[in-house]
C-alpha cells in the first residue's frame, strides 16, 4: 500500500477510534491518540519515499497526492513533534471532560497538516486546509464557545483566508486549467501582471492568517493562550508553520518567476508587516502577566522573524527562516508543554501568584531554561544560529532598518525569556505551593527530548542544514551551500558552532566544580526569607515577592506605542458594518403597509421609465 | 602532539590574565578618579586586587538553591568565551599569543555572547529571592533595550560601511584605508558612545545596581567567592568591550603599551561623564537611549548608504 495514504488512514483511523474508545475508559481515549500518531511517525521515518505518488483523474483535472524534500522536511517536524506531544496528551488530559472528542480533533488535526504537505494540487491542499481549520476551532471552544469570543474571531479570519485561497485557486485554474501547483509556477510567467499581483496578494492573505501576520493576527494570542496546553504546543508551534509551509510556496517559488516588477513592493512590505509584528508582538509579551499569554504573543513575535526571512528571499535569509521554524516548533511546543505540567501540578499559570518551582519541579525547569535560552537566540543553542544567518541575511541584503527592526524586538524578548522563568520557577517561595510534586515521567520526557535536540541542533546544525538546502533545491533557490557546523554569510565572515560550543562547556565546567559541586556540600540550603533586607528581618508572612507590574518602567517607556490595539479598528469596523446593517433592516420594516408603498413606488418607476429601461 | 596547542593554552592563560588585571586595575584607577573629583583621598588604586583575593578566600556558609552556584559561573563563562573572539592585538604586534577564536566568531555572536552573561547572573540573582535583586534585574533588561538600539545601528553602520560583520575584517578595513572608523563614520561613532555611557552602567545610567536604594541590586545575595567571580567576570567584561570598541572605531592597538592608551582614554568617557551626573529613572533612561543616540545612529546609518 501507498505509504503516504498510509499515514493519512492510520491518523484517520486513530481519530475515529480515540472518539469511540471513551466509552470504554476516558484515558484509553488519549493513548489510542497516541498510538496513531506514533505509529504514523514510525511509517512516515521508515517507509515513505520520493517514489510514493497518487494520481488521482476526475474528468479534464488531476489531484496529485506526493512528497518532496520541502514537504519531507515540515513533515519530519510535525511527525516529530506530534508524537512527543500526543505523549505528554496522556498525562496531561488525564481526568479531564469530553477526552473523545478532545482526542479524535487532536488526532484530526495531524491528519490535515500531513495531508497539507502531501497535496500536490490546490483543491486537496484546500481540503486539508479546512479540515484543519475546523478540528483546531473545535478544540479551541473545547472550553465553551462563549469564552471570550475566541472562537468566533478565529473562524472569521480563518474564514477570510480559506475564502481568499478558495478565490486564488479557482482564478488559477480558470487561468492555466490545472490544479497541480507545479502547473502554477512554471506557468506564473505567462500570466498577465494584474493576474499576477491578484493571486499573490490572495495567496499571501491565505497563508498570513495563520502565520498570524500584522493585521491578521489578532485571533492567535488568545486562541493560542486558551487551549488545552498539549494542544497549544501543536496549535502553536505546527500548525502556525503550515502558514509558513505555504508562505514558503508562494513566495520562493512562484514569486520568483513571475515577471512583475511591483511583487517586489509585496515581498518588502511583507518583510516590513513582519518585522512591526515582532515588535509590537514583544510588546506586548512583556507586560503579560499569565505565562500562557504570554508565550502566546511571544509565538506571535517568532512567526514575525520567519515571515521577515521568507519574504526577504535570499538564500541565507530563506534558510534562516526555515531553520528558525524548525527550532521554533521545538521550543515553543516545550515551553507551552512546561506551562502545561505547571498548571497540572499548581492549578494556576498566574505568574504573579506562582513563584520558586525550581526546587519542586527541576526538570520542568531545565527543559524551560533550555527553551528560553533558544527562544532569546542566546549561543550556543540551537535557537542562535537562526536569529545569527536571519541578521546576516539581512545586513548582507542591505535592509539595515529591518535589522534594527528585529534587533529591538529579540532584546526586548529577553525581558519576557527572564520574566517566564523568574515568574514561575525562581522568586520566594510560597507557602501555597509547598507540596507540589514535578509532573509525571510521561510529561517530563517528551520535554527533556525536545530541549536536548536544541543543543544538539546548536552544536551541529548541519543536520538540519541539509535538509533544508534540499528543500530550497527543491522550491528553485538552486544549489545552497552549507556545513556541519560552521556558519558564513556572503561577505565571507563565518562562526564556528562547535568551538563556540567547545568553549563555553569549558569554561562553565571549570567554574561550575570551582563554584557548584565545591560548595554545594559546604553550603547549607536557606529559605528565601533568609536574606539581605536593609537590616530588617523579615517575618514569616511577610510579602517580599516582586511580580506585580514586573516591567512597570518598561511600560511606562514604550507607553505611546502601546495606546491603540489592533482590536480597536477591527471593532471600529465591525461597529460600521452593525450601523450599516441597521440602516437596511430599517427598509425592511415588517409592516405591511411600508411593503405596498416600495410597491407602489416600483411600479411608479417603473411606468415613468419604462421607455428608458426597456427600449 | 605538536606545540601549538600548548601556545594555544598559554595564549588563552595569558589573555586572561591580561583581561584581568588591567580590568581589576582600572576598576581601582576609577574608584581614585571619582575620590579625587569628589575631592577624597580615595583607596589605593591597587585596593580592589585586595578586595578580590580577600573575597575568593573567604568560604561561604549558605545557599538557596542550584541556580545561585550556576549564576556567576554564567557570568564568567559568558565573559570569558567573549574575551576569546575578541582580537587583542590588530596584528602587527605579537599576535600570536592573543589570537585565541579571534576568527572563529564574529560581530552579532559577540553581541548576543555579551547577553548570556547578564541573563544567567540575573537567574542567580532570582532564586535568591531577594526583592531588591528581581528589581535590578528588571531595571537592567529593561535599559538594556534601551540602549542596544543605538549600539546595534552604530555597528550596522561601520559593518555597511566596510562590508565585513567580522572584527578581524573590520581591523583590517582600517588598516588597509590607514584610517580610523571613528573619523570614517563619525555618527555612528557618536552614537556607539552614547550607547556605551549606558554598557558600562555608570551614573546616569547605573539603575540597576542603585547603591543607594537597591543595595547594589542583583548582586545583592551573593558574597566570598561568589562575589569575587562576579567581581572578576565584571573586570574582563569591561576590558572586553573597552578592547572591542577600539578594535572597532579606533583600529585596534598595535602593541599592549597602545592598546593601554586607547581603551584608558575610552573609559574616562563613562566614568567621567558619570562622576557628575545623578542618576536617572528607568523609563527616563530608556527614551534617552530612544531619543538623540537612536536619531544620530540613523543618520549614521544613512551618511553609511548615501553618502559613502
Amino acid at each position: 500500500m501507498n505509504s503516504l495514504l498510509l499515514i493519512i488512514l492510520i491518523l484517520l483511523g486513530g481519530a475515529v477510534l480515540a472518539y469511540l474508545a471513551k466509552r470504554i475508559t476516558p484515558m484509553l481515549s488519549s493513548i489510542v491518540s497516541f498510538l496513531a500518531i506514533s505509529s504514523a511517525t514510525a511509517v512516515f521515518f521508515t517507509m515513505t519515499s520520493s517514489t510514493d505518488i497518487v494520481e488521482v483523474n476526475i474528468r479534464n483535472f488531476t489531484l496529485e497526492f506526493g512528497l518532496n524534500a520541502y514537504s519531507w522536511l515540515f513533515g519530519a517536524m510535525v511527525m516529530g513533534v506530534s508524537a512527543l506531544v500526543s505523549l505528554y496528551n496522556i498525562a496531561y488530559m488525564k481526568g479531564k471532560d469530553r477526552l473523545g472528542y478532545f482526542n479524535s480533533n487532536f488526532t484530526l488535526v495531524v491528519m490535515a497538516m500531513m495531508g497539507i504537505l502531501f497535496s500536490n494540487d490546490w483543491i486537496s491542499f484546500f481540503i486539508f486546509w479546512e479540515i484543519m481549520t475546523w478540528s483546531s476551532f473545535l478544540i479551541i471552544v473545547y472550553n465553551g464557545i462563549e469564552e471570550g469570543k475566541i472562537g468566533t474571531k478565529y473562524m472569521i479570519f480563518s474564514a477570510v483566508g480559506g475564502y481568499a485561497m478558495l478565490m486564488a485557486i479557482v482564478i488559477t485554474n480558470s487561468q492555466i486549467n490545472s490544479f497541480l501547483i507545479s502547473d502554477l509556477i512554471s506557468s506564473f510567467a505567462g500570466l498577465d501582471m494584474g493576474m499576477q499581483s491578484l493571486l499573490g496578494l490572495l495567496f499571501m492573505i491565505a497563508f498570513s492568517v495563520k502565520a498570524a501576520v500584522m493585521p491578521l493576527h489578532v485571533w492567535a494570542p488568545r486562541a493560542y493562550s486558551d487551549s488545552p496546553m498539549s494542544f497549544t504546543a501543536i496549535f502553536s508551534g505546527l500548525l502556525s508553520k503550515m502558514g509558513v509551509f505555504g508562505l514558503g510556496i508562494v513566495l520562493i517559488s512562484v514569486f520568483a518567476k513571475s515577471t512583475n516588477s511591483n511583487i517586489i513592493v509585496y515581498t518588502e512590505i511583507l518583510a516590513w508587516l513582519g518585522a512591526i509584528t515582532g515588535v509590537m508582538a514583544t510588546f506586548y509579551a512583556v507586560i503579560q502577566t499569565d505565562a500562557k499569554r504570554l508565550l502566546a504573543y511571544s509565538s506571535v513575535a517568532q512567526l514575525g522573524y520567519i515571515v521577515v526571512g521568507l519574504a526577504i528571499g535570499t538564500k541565507l535569509s530563506v534558510m534562516a527562516a526555515i531553520f528558525m521554524a524548525v527550532m521554533h516548533a521545538i521550543f515553543k511546543g516545550t515551553l507551552f508543554m512546561a506551562v502545561g505540567a505547571v498548571e497540572r501540578q499548581t492549578g494556576t499559570t498566574d505568574m504573579t501568584k506562582l513563584g520558586a518551582l525550581v526546587r519542586k519541579m527541576p526538570w520542568t525547569f531545565v527543559a524551560a531554561l533550555m527553551s528560553i535560552i533558544a527562544l532569546a537566540g542566546i549561543p550556543p543553542l540551537g535557537g542562535f544560529i537562526g536569529k545569527w544567518m536571519l541578521y546576516e541575511s539581512l545586513i548582507t541584503s542591505d535592509h539595515y532598518f529591518l535589522i534594527v527592526m528585529t534587533f529591538l524586538s529579540s532584546t526586548a524578548a529577553f525581558l519576557y525569556s527572564y520574566r517566564f522563568l523568574f515568574g514561575i520557577f525562581l522568586g520566594q517561595e510560597e507557602k501555597e505551593f509547598e507540596n507540589v510534586k514535578e509532573a509525571p515521567a510521561t510529561m517530563v520526557i517528551p520535554m527533556m527530548i525536545l530541549a536536548a535536540s536544541l543543543f544538539f541542533f546548536g552544536m551541529f546544525p548541519g543536520y538540519l542544514f541539509e535538509p533544508i538546502a534540499n528543500s530550497m533545491e527543491f522550491l528553485g533557490m538552486g544549489q545552497v551551500d552549507w556545513s556541519m557546523t560552521v556558519l558564513s554569510n556572503q561577505w565571507g565572515d563565518q562562526v564556528d558552532t562547535l568551538s563556540i560550543v567547545n568553549s563555553i562547556i569549558t569554561i562553565f565546567g571549570i567554574a561550575f566544580i570551582f563554584l557548584g559541586l565545591k560548595n554545594r556540600k559546604k553550603t547549607r540550603y536557606v529559605t528565601t526569607k533568609d536574606i539581605h533586607t536593609g537590616g530588617e528581618i523579615p517575618t514569616e508572612n511577610e510579602n517580599l515577592t516582586y511580580a506585580v507590574d514586573f516591567y512597570k518602567p518598561f511600560e511606562r517607556a514604550i507607553e505611546p506605542a502601546m495606546r491603540r490595539k489592533m482590536d480597536f479598528y477591527y471593532n471600529k469596523f465591525g461597529n460600521g458594518l452593525e450601523s450599516l446593517f441597521e440602516f437596511v433592516r430599517r427598509i425592511y420594516t415588517g409592516n405591511g403597509q411600508t411593503y405596498a408603498l416600495y410597491v407602489i413606488i416600483f411600479l411608479v418607476i417603473l411606468i415613468l421609465f419604462s421607455e428608458q429601461i426597456f427600449l | 602532539m605538536d606545540n601549538s596547542i600548548w601556545i594555544s593554552i598559554l595564549g588563552f592563560l595569558a589573555t586572561i590574565t591580561l583581561a584581568f588585571v588591567v580590568g581589576v586595575f582600572y576598576g581601582g584607577l576609577v574608584r581614585k578618579v571619582t575620590a579625587r573629583i569628589q575631592n577624597r583621598v580615595g583607596p589605593p588604586f591597587y585596593q580592589n586586587f585586595f578586595d578580590i583575593v580577600k573575597l575568593y578566600s573567604k568560604t561561604t556558609a549558605i545557599n538557596h538553591g542550584w541556580m545561585q552556584h550556576l549564576g556567576p559561573a554564567f557570568a564568567i563563562t559568558a565573559s570569558v568565551t567573549s574575551l576569546m573572539f575578541i582580537p587583542i592585538l590588530n596584528g602587527q604586534g605579537d599576535m600570536m599569543w592573543f589570537e585565541n577564536l579571534n576568527f572563529k566568531g564574529d560581530l552579532i555572536f559577540l553581541l548576543y555572547m555579551m547577553v548570556f552573561g547578564s541573563l544567567g547572573m540575573a537567574l542567580g540573582a532570582g532564586q535568591t529571592g531577594n526583592p531588591y535583586s528581581a528589581i535590578g534585574v528588571s531595571r537592567g533588561l529593561s535599559q538594556m533595550v534601551g540602549y542596544e538600539i543605538p549600539w546595534v545601528l552604530a555597528l550596522v553602520a561601520i559593518m555597511m560601511q566596510a562590508e565585513t560583520t567580522s572584527i578581524t575584517g573590520l581591523i583590517d578595513y582600517q588598516n588597509a584605508n590607514d584610517t580610523w572608523m571613528m573619523f570614517e563614520s563619525p555618527l555612528a561613532f557618536i552614537a556607539g558612545l552614547l550607547a556605551m555611557l549606558g554598557m558600562f552602567h555608570y551614573a546616569p545610567f547605573d539603575v540597576p545596581f542603585a547603591p543607594a536604594e537597591l543595595a547594589s541590586g542583583p548582586a545583592s545575595e551573593f558574597g566570598g567567592k561568589y562575589l569575587a567571580l562576579m567581581m572578576t567576570s565584571g573586570a574582563i567584561m569591561a576590558f572586553v568591550k573597552l578592547v572591542l570598541f577600539v578594535d572597532i572605531f579606533m583600529g585596534g592597538a598595535s602593541n599592549l603599551v597602545m592598546l593601554l592608551v586607547k581603551t584608558f582614554l575610552l573609559y574616562m568617557v563613562p566614568v567621567l561623564y558619570g562622576v557628575v551626573s545623578p542618576r536617572y529613572r528607568t523609563e527616563q533612561s530608556i527614551r534617552y537611549f530612544w531619543g538623540w543616540p537612536t536619531a544620530i545612529g540613523v543618520l549614521g546609518v544613512l551618511y553609511v548608504v548615501f553618502i559613502r
